[in-house]
């Protein structure tokens, strides 16, 4: 089996064929969106959701924290920027960053308690954390409105200097949700290709030899999780925009044990695009499959457990195999896993 | 004091049946290291079928539906008593053949294997049952409510507790006085030396795991007609399951059981006071006892933690 470790790190410059690919698709969206019989406000959806799981990525695949808990944060980056608009001022900026605060504010304070576990006992405090946040989120009607939510979140002008913008319209919108998630995944792939990267990946690898190292791994653990929760916030910031409302929904464990799947079966574990190709499949399999059959979510499920049975690196593990199988030509040989068996 | 009375019998109730639900959780977690997710599913599984048994609507037409109908339905619930379990063992093996490949892979792979079992599972049962919420029908005997100090009990619950309490016993005896249990708990202590001993551990993981099943699948029957039974139970139900299982300490008997009474009261404790909030103290205790005690009030070290 192989590891994200066992991909050598490119580093250095961002500009690599795969992020020229995936730029490309993104700023060409909104032109082949309609005409292959898909519709605008699905790219602006699956923009979103790429930006949630590259984050959730950092702490999940780089960091082999496994989180069961994240879509809390989502939601409390919702709630933020439709109460920011709703009772402080109409402000786009404003909104993102009191989502993002409030994320991260959410984080910082789970963080602390769940640092200094690790395996399946940080994956269920995760689970536990998650389960208060949306608990709350659904009694406290006064705040977020009970389980219909917050309905009604406007979409405030963008206001960059002088310029002002209506991006109230979905292409528009799109437009700026991809800027947001360029900036974030250029700002991504620097923090993983970094020094910290590597530690986070020497910590997922085995955490006691990284604090004799004489890493802070509790500190490194922590801040991984508030930088975690803090992209999960921007990214349900924009997706309260997106939905013009925030609902508890996406704060069950449901949701957040979808956003795992995604990043797995898409291979986030091998790679830094796993995330990405999880979140198309996942909404791929539910506009197309989910277009032919009431029980899309049965075929999704089913093929996620033989995905886990035969190839647990998910669709970028099974690319990069491919891609070192199939020329017998100069390419280097994956290694042998550092350490066969964990993952 | 006495006005608390109902509310720490409800707790005590609701801990013993949580109990019911945790067991084979436990069993599944101590032998195998697996986090079952599916736990849930396998309970909603056992519901169903004991459903489909009672009712029987998919074949009341033929001369055998008919004649089974006319039976008096304490015979039927008898019947569907044990042949839920069954069946949900039967399934329950199923997802322990799935799961094989992810042996000596980290925990991690068990888990995310379950949840999409469970999805499955969900999905099947919307499928064959339908989204709506259903009724399982129980015998008059033990249906109704009775007095008692001037309160009104419902006898089914006291039912439902006993049967728990009976349940958890026999478990009991089962894992502690016969050879079948010492196997499970030397199992779940050293498989490596079991193996060595000459067991066959695979054909073990296979029926500890069907065990495990067979019991959520009872705790499904015994719970559905207080719960009511709808296609994402399984989800509501394995969670408080899974946070007794960490809260008692993972792979303990006792820690199950008493984690388990801890949650009922703590759950209805809370709801003489605050009835919305009564299920999130079960979180706020998970927080609370984790946070000191990573393992759990009586676990011990397990490969999980890595």
């Amino acid at each position: 089996m192989i590891s994200l470790s066992d991909i050598p790190a490119r580093g250095g410059s961002p500009f690599t064929r795969s992020m020229g690919l995936f730029v490309l698709l993104l700023l060409t969206a909104p032109f082949w969106l309609e005409p292959i019989g898909l519709y605008q406000y699905l790219g602006m959806e699956i923009a979103i959701w790429i930006l949630f799981a590259l984050g959730f990525n950092l702490l999940f695949g780089y960091a082999g924290l496994h989180s069961f808990g994240h879509g809390a944060y989502l939601g409390i980056g919702a709630y933020a920027f439709g109460l920011f608009q709703q009772n402080v001022t109409l402000n786009l900026w404003g909104g993102l960053l009191a989502a993002i605060a409030a994320a991260t504010l959410a984080g910082a304070i789970v963080g602390a308690f769940v640092s200094h576990r690790r395996g399946i006992y940080f994956a269920l405090m995760t689970i536990a954390f998650g389960q208060v946040f949306w608990f709350a989120a659904i009694k406290l009607h006064s705040v977020t409105g009970g389980e219909d939510g917050l309905l009604g979140i406007p979409r405030p002008n963008l206001v960059v200097g002088p310029l002002k913008l209506d991006i109230s319209d979905n292409r528009t919108l799109y437009w700026f949700v991809t800027i947001v998630l360029l900036v974030a995944v250029l700002a991504l792939w620097r923090l993983v290709n970094a020094p910290f990267g590597r530690v986070l990946q020497a910590i997922r690898q085995n955490e006691t030899r990284a604090r004799f190292v004489g890493y802070n791994v509790w500190l490194i653990k922590w801040l991984t999780f508030v930088v975690s929760a803090g992209f999960a916030g921007l990214a349900g910031g924009l997706f309260a925009m997106a939905q013009e409302s925030a609902y508890p929904d996406v704060m069950s464990l449901h949701q957040s044990g979808l956003i795992v799947m995604m990043v797995l079966v898409g291979g986030g574990l091998v790679s830094f695009w796993g995330p990405v190709f999880g979140v198309l499949l996942y909404f791929i399999a539910r506009d197309i499959i989910g277009g032919l059959t009431e029980t899309w979510l049965l075929w999704f499920g089913l093929m996620f457990v033989i995905m886990v049975m035969v190839r647990p690196e998910g669709l970028a593990g099974l690319f990069h195999v491919l891609r070192t199988c199939l020329p017998p030509g100069p390419r280097k040989a994956v290694g042998p896993a550092a350490h066969p068996g964990r993952a | 004091m006495i006005e608390l009375l109902p509310h720490i019998v409800n707790g005590l109730t609701l801990g013993l049946l949580f109990a019911l639900i945790a067991l084979g959780f436990t069993l599944i977690v101590g032998v195998m290291e697996v986090i079952n997710l599916a736990h849930g599913s396998l309970f909603a599984l056992g519901a169903y079928f004991a459903l489909a048994t009672i009712g029987g609507d998919w074949f009341a037409s033929t001369e055998f539906g008919i004649w089974w109908l006319g039976l008096p339905i304490g015979t039927r619930y008898a019947t569907a008593l044990a042949v839920g379990p069954l069946l949900a063992a039967a399934s329950g093996m199923a997802i322990e053949l799935c799961l094989r490949p992810t042996y000596g892979k980290a925990p991690l792979y068990g888990l995310l294997l379950t949840f999409g079992a469970a999805l499955v599972v969900e999905e099947v049962i919307r499928l064959v049952w339908g989204t709506g919420e259903q009724n399982l029908s129980v015998p008059q005997a033990i249906n109704g409510a009775f007095l008692m100090g001037g309160l009104i009990f419902s006898k089914y619950k006291f039912f439902a507790a006993a049967f728990a309490l009976a349940a958890i016993a026999l478990v009991w005896v089962f894992l502690e006085r016969t050879p079948y249990g010492a196997i499970i708990k030397a199992g779940s202590h050293d498989s490596e030396m079991v193996r060595a001993l000459g067991y066959d551990l695979s054909k073990l993981r296979l029926l500890v795991f069907g065990f495990g099943a067979a019991l959520a699948g009872l705790a499904g029957i015994i719970l559905a007609p207080i719960w009511g039974l709808r296609p994402h139970i399984g989800l509501d139900v394995v969670i408080p399951a899974f946070l007794i299982i960490v809260i008692g300490g993972v792979g303990s008997f006792w820690g199950a059981v008493l984690a388990a009474l801890l949650v009922g009261m703590s759950v209805g404790i809370t709801g003489a006071y605050a009835p919305a909030w009564s299920m999130m103290s079960m979180y706020l205790l998970l927080i609370a006892v984790v946070g000191f005690r990573a393992r759990g009030l009586l676990g011990r070290k397990s490969a999980l933690e890595n």
